[in-house]
């Protein structure tokens, strides 16, 4: 019987939630609300007894100091209720804890039938809202139609007893699971199959597949199982295998590139082999700390003599989307699988983010699904809880507001592992399934989780219907089943690990497999989470949690009962053979029986026109303006910018010092509020060595030049890693790109050929730059399509395309966290430096944007001269004779060396006659130029003959000095003060100014 | 002389295991980790041990509030031995979450000898939402705790999302007259906070950061002594560094945190 449990905080307290509920109904629709209570809901749909269940309800759910509860309501005296709970099938974990924990209380296992749901019922008091105003909080705010149902009620018709009454989200699927063969006998009528199931065949492909079912060898073969036509299960197993996503079709393209000015062409074959594999080969040939790259899920680098780390980077655009705290959730519980699937696994030792939205107070006509300001704190709070519950600590990350991204937001997630180099012998970065060793798949289990428009296509839509495509995360299942795999792993039991994200078992297995030559998988052992899935289902769903290994017949014992121990679900569901094939049973008969060699058939490449506008011939000119007078509103202007204000309201809600090895943190300073150029870690808390991990993203650059986008964005990253302490000669990069579709449509994408010019051209300074700075990729990922189409005022809809990005994850090795250098300057009389040259390149920068340009001279990198300069400056930092140092980034000098004031909580002098520069430029140029290849440091007087002989021969200035005052001062050009200002004001407008 | 042992908990949702094995080893003591489930399968045994850590982390993903469910499991399956452990004389700390779990089993604060009783509670964040940021602690040097004896004023960070310490004015009351506080959210000179933001940083009534029970060894705290073990986690370390070259000091490498460990080892020496 189902039965209904409401508890609450006991009256007399406080309640957090309620208060910040009220606190975002005013800050997202400027409507008051008093006070609103929330009342958790635990729906019980089991068979305990009377006495059971009121024993449960007292001594698990109910904490007797605080909280008060009862199975009827405890909800009165309220203008409104908005009950909020799941739709059937989402992941509800706290629905399946309670569970376990009554199964652990009465001591008896729980029927299979037996169900939990937790929900939420939000009460709100002293408001005069109206009906359609409560509907806008419970759909705006409270609830998200793709994951959750919600309920209004009124004071009336509220019954004092039983509230609002029962609602159970079970999932039933009347639906016997089977698997058919099916016809395609021309390419016509697969091309209308792809269409109509939603496999998304590239058309290029289809004559490809078709041939190759067509094949008398393989129809011989094929006829020995059982099997003639293809069946739906390897037709989704081969869309799931030439997706975008998994095969990197356009990265792997032809690329037709043309500059229009100059009319040069060049045909780029695949920009993944000239951009990406070839120069990080080639720098991996002098650099024996570079480990494992360019075929796991993630890259490994030497950490010391005993240890490797682990690094990759991912993104979770299009759920993040539809479901901002689910998405973002999912997106870094999965890339923690990639790290934990990556060599024989490797343990977490930090996580990253980078979030670009559209404007947070966006008032425009177009109406993306979720606004930009709920999007924003729905991705954050997925990371938050994603990382703080895995116990792994986020440690850096970026925000970036730019209107293009309405259409679809970025949600960057990278984390790092770290693993012994050997394990008995053998080298953990290594790894193959070997024939005979059993598949197990350990973690979660198997619903209608992420496939691909099952809910749209081939479902009628009812209150039973599962909301598979969008998932959330369970950090707590995921976290034991880290803790599980590491153990295993130390005790020589796992022969090959890998994560099941996009595309699920088949791609997991589907790839592992090749190693050893095929498979066989009996579908029908796969757990599920709910009957009815049918075979296909099972095969392709991408529910989370979920890895697969590869383990020995004689080790599997050991395996399992580790896996009991720290109560972990896995289950052999089929054993790699080296038949050659990718063979699937289900209930004993053959649903797929593919050649792991079609895998690698001549598929056609794709193919890309790209056209490459100059900016001159785009018409992009420098604005004409002449210099400002009042610099003292103008600094005060930028620091309440979006994408330069204090962002301390995110990451102060991220643990980022689990693990205890935090040497530099995210927030560095006098109040510990000012962002830090870069972290530093010590992952083996025994060793003084560190790794420096920073990020840089910059997609504003774009609208001038992706080249130089990509360029100063690496530059970036490098520069924060030098500013705290990290070895230029061992720094590895991850690229992550985010692009608009580059595929030429006249009418569906009429811009598509600069687009993909501009992708050639970021993949060409990824390239050059890398080489350059010798950094080898050790990982990187592309996602592609970040186009949204948003309905406008009229009923039109918009198609708005992100702007294109990459991201940077630079990592670092600091010798002895003990000489590491933080960026606030520390004592009144010190002398302060301005490293690197100043030029006219304002272009997409921070200032120009604020007045509303763009301009033309986007800053441009050259290598060659800065490297001099940057290992001059290691050498100084080596040696400890800098005080503080810091890379100058977007915003300029101006920002940046107001962040050095108020990270010290002092004042500093800045003669702007002195800062080394390229041309003529004026004050503004020089306070608000992007220019890359520049730091601030500052040095103690008695230091200053060490650091300029160090520096000798290298652009460098001495150009003002701390000061004991806490003021920020400017000399111009005649040598009069054209700034002054309390450092304590400039804090205040970037801590908490408003446009 | 034989080592002292200390035993810190793994599992469910724990996670601050590594951190916390590694200062109980800076401090003298021999540290293993073990997985709730063998001790509740008696791989392991408590009574082997005179120190048993719960530390920080997310049992049970903190579903149906923060320590509730780890509780109950210590509670049904390692009771007897748990409270054998205690009565020895032997000494069980709880940090963050293990201080959560350790007021949800009714060990602390322990009125009542040998009863399991909750007084107290650990519930949500006043400020609404998970935390991680620096604190100033006063120690109350009339406490009979032994991790924080002979300290004045502590550094150390707090990292969650529950963490108000809430008891009823009685409770209190008892609380502070048997100097079973330990630890107070204060201000840099060692002023208790008087209950401002961010100073006590989740609302805690009376700035109750830690508290004991009447013998002083059964010990629970939100902060995180173990993630002060080295002097490069504090986060001002490289302005003290700049200041102590030129004055021509040397700071210790060893972190605040390691003391309080080292105080519990000593207690056995």
């Amino acid at each position: 019987m189902a039965v209904r449990m409401e508890i609450a905080l006991k009256e007399h307290l406080h309640d957090p939630e309620g208060m910040s509920l009220c606190a975002r109904i005013r800050d997202y629709f400027g409507w008051e609300v008093e006070t609103a209570r929330v009342i958790h809901v635990l729906t019980l749909d089991t068979s305990l007894t009377q006495d059971e269940l009121e024993s449960v309800r007292q001594e698990i759910f109910t904490n007797p100091v605080t909280q008060e509860s009862c199975f009827g309501t405890l909800a009165r005296d309220f203008d409104w209720a908005v009950w909020v709970g799941f739709r059937p099938g989402v992941r509800d974990t706290a629905g399946s804890v309670a569970m376990e924990a009554i199964a652990e209380y009465l001591r008896k296992p729980m029927g299979t039938d037996e169900v939990a749901y937790t929900s939420k019922l939000f009460l709100l008091q002293g408001t005069f809202l109206e009906r359609w105003q409560v509907e806008t909080i419970a759909r705006e705010l409270l609830a998200n139609d793709i994951i959750q149902q919600w309920r209004i009620h009124g004071p009336s018709g509220w019954k004092a007893k039983d509230g609002m009454g029962i609602v159970l989200p079970k999932v039933i699927l009347s639906h016997e699971p089977s698997f058919s063969e099916i016809p395609i006998p021309t390419d016509a009528s697969l091309a209308e199959l792809s269409r109509e199931r939603n496999l998304a065949l590239n058309p290029q492909d289809i004559p490809v597949i078709r041939d190759y079912f067509l094949r008398e060898e393989v129809l011989e073969q094929r006829r020995r199982v059982g099997l003639s036509l293809p069946t739906d299960v390897e037709l989704e197993a081969i869309s799931q295998a030439r997706s975008d996503h998994c095969n990197h079709n356009t990265f792997r393209g032809r690329f037709r590139y043309l500059e229009v000015e100059t009319g040069r062409m060049e045909v780029v074959e695949s920009l993944f082999k000239t951009c990406i594999e070839a120069p990080t080969l080639e720098i991996q040939k002098n650099r024996d700390w570079v480990v494992s790259v360019l075929w796991d899920n993630a890259g490994v680098a030497r950490f010391d003599e005993n240890s490797n780390y682990s690094i990759t980077g991912e993104t979770h655009n299009s759920p993040s989307n539809m479901e901002a705290y689910g998405g973002a959730l999912t997106g870094i519980v999965g890339i923690y699988r990639d790290i934990m699937g990556t060599g024989k696994g490797a343990r977490l030792i930090a996580g990253l983010y980078g979030y670009c939205v559209g404007p947070r107070d966006y008032s425009g006509s177009l109406r993306p699904h979720l606004h930009p300001r709920r999007l924003l704190d729905g991705v954050v709070e997925g990371v938050r809880d994603g990382g703080n519950k895995h116990g792994v600590p986020t440690l850096f990350g970026n925000l970036v507001h730019h209107p293009s991204f309405l259409g679809k937001c970025l949600v960057f997630v990278a984390a790092l592992g770290i693993m012994p180099r050997e394990i008995g012998g053998e080298k953990t970065h290594e790894k193959s399934p070997r024939p005979g060793d059993r598949i197990v798949m350990c973690g979660g289990r198997v619903g209608k989780d992420g496939i691909h428009g099952v809910t749209a296509s081939s479902e009628i839509y009812t209150e039973h219907t599962p909301a598979g495509h969008v998932q959330i995360g369970d950090p707590y299942t995921q976290k034991k089943m880290h803790d599980f795999l590491l153990e295993a792993r130390d005790e020589g039991l796992i022969s090959f690990i890998t994560d099941n994200g996009g595309g699920g078992l088949s791609s997991s297995i589907g790839e592992s497999a090749r190693f050893s030559g095929g498979a066989l998988v009996e579908l029908d052992k796969v757990p599920l989470k709910y009957e009815g899935l049918d075979v296909w289902e099972i095969w392709v769903s991408e529910s989370q949690e979920r890895m697969t290994v590869a383990v020995s017949p004689e080790k599997l014992e050991r395996f399992m009962a580790l896996s009991r121990l720290h109560e972990v679900e896995s289950t052999v569901v089929g054993h790699y053979t080296d038949s050659g094939k990718l063979h699937l049973t289900y209930g004993g008969k053959t649903c797929a029986y593919l050649d792991l060699s079609f895998f690698a058939e001549d598929f056609p490449q794709w193919e890309f026109d790209a056209r490459w506008l100059s900016p001159r011939l785009r018409g992009l000119t420098e604005p004409v303006l002449t210099e400002p007078k009042d610099y003292g509103a103008l600094l005060h202007a930028l620091l309440v910018r979006p994408n330069i204000c204090s962002r301390e309201w995110i990451h102060r809600q991220y643990d980022h010092e689990v693990q205890g090895g935090s040497a530099v943190k995210s927030f560095v300073g006098r109040d510990r509020d000012v962002p830090s150029d870069a972290v530093v870690v010590r992952p083996d808390l025994r060793s003084r060595r560190g790794l420096a991990i920073a990020q840089a993203v910059n997609p504003v650059y774009s609208l001038i030049d992706t080249y130089h986008m990509v360029a100063a964005t690496i530059d970036e990253s490098v520069r924060r890693l030098l500013a705290v302490g990290a070895r230029l000669d061992e720094i590895g990069g991850v690229d992550n790109f985010c692009w608009p579709s580059v595929q030429f449509d006249s009418r569906l994408n009429p811009d598509g050929d600069y687009k993909a010019a501009q992708l050639v051209r970021a993949n060409f300074a990824l390239r050059d730059v890398c080489l350059a700075y010798g950094i080898p990729l050790l990982s990187g990922k592309d996602s592609m399509y970040v186009d949204g189409h948003l309905p406008g005022r009229f009923g039109e809809r918009h198609k708005v395309s992100g702007l294109p990005t990459m991201q940077f994850t630079a990592t670092g090795i600091v010798p002895d966290v003990n000489l590491s250098v933080t960026m606030e300057a520390k004592v009144p009389g010190d002398l302060v430096y301005v490293l690197g040259e100043t030029g006219d390149e304002l272009g997409g920068g921070e200032y120009y944007e604020m007045l509303g340009y763009t301009g033309c001279n986007v800053p441009v990198l050259s290598p060659s001269r800065l490297l001099p300069l940057y290992a001059a400056l290691e050498k100084a930092l080596n040696r400890g004779v800098l005080a503080s140092c810091h890379g100058l980034y977007r915003g300029g000098l101006g920002v940046h060396a107001a962040m050095v004031a108020m990270g010290g909580e002092l004042g500093i002098q800045l003669d702007l006659r002195e800062v080394p520069r390229k041309g003529r430029l004026r004050c503004d140029q020089i306070l608000f130029s992007e220019s890359c290849g520049r730091f601030l440091v500052t040095v103690q007087p008695q230091k200053r003959d060490e650091v300029e002989s160090l520096l000798q021969g290298l652009p460098f200035a001495l150009v003002g000095s701390v000061l004991d005052t806490p003021e920020l001062q400017w000399i111009g050009e005649d040598g009069e003060i054209i700034l002054r200002e309390t450092v304590a004001s400039l804090k205040k407008s970037w801590k908490h100014g408003t446009l | 002389m034989s080592p002292v042992r200390a035993l810190v908990l793994t599992g469910f949702g724990l996670n601050c295991d590594l951190e916390t094995a590694y200062v109980l080893e800076a401090a003298g003591a021999r540290v293993e980790r073990v997985h709730l489930n063998r001790l509740v399968a008696g791989e392991k045994r408590l009574g082997d041990f005179q120190i048993f850590v719960v530390g920080g982390g997310f049992s049970w993903g903190d579903d149906h509030g923060a320590g509730v469910i780890m509780a109950m499991r210590l509670k049904h399956r390692l009771s007897d031995e748990l409270m054998d452990f205690i009565g020895k004389g032997n000494v069980v700390i709880g940090i963050c979450n293990g201080f959560q779990v350790l007021v949800n089993l009714g060990i602390l604060p322990g009125f009542q000898d040998a009863q399991l009783s909750r007084e107290v509670a650990l519930i949500h964040n006043d400020c609404g939402t998970f935390r991680d940021q620096w604190v100033h602690l006063q120690v109350n040097r009339d406490s009979p705790c032994i991790l924080t004896r002979n300290l004045d004023l502590l550094e150390l960070p707090v990292r969650h999302g529950e963490g108000k310490f809430y008891a009823e004015p009685d409770v209190i009351q008892r609380l502070i007259d048997a100097n079973q506080v330990i630890l107070r959210y204060a201000s840099a000179d060692g002023q208790p906070a008087g209950g401002l933001f961010p100073l006590n940083p989740n609302g805690s009534v009376h700035d109750i950061a830690g508290i004991c029970d009447p013998t002083g060894k059964i010990i629970g705290l939100m902060p995180h002594p173990e993630a002060f073990n080295h002097w490069t986690n504090h986060p001002d370390w490289t302005w003290k560094r700049e200041r102590s070259r030129r004055e021509g000091r040397a700071i210790p490498e060893e972190g605040q945190g390691i003391r309080l460990f080292r105080n519990v080892v000593e207690h056995f020496a």
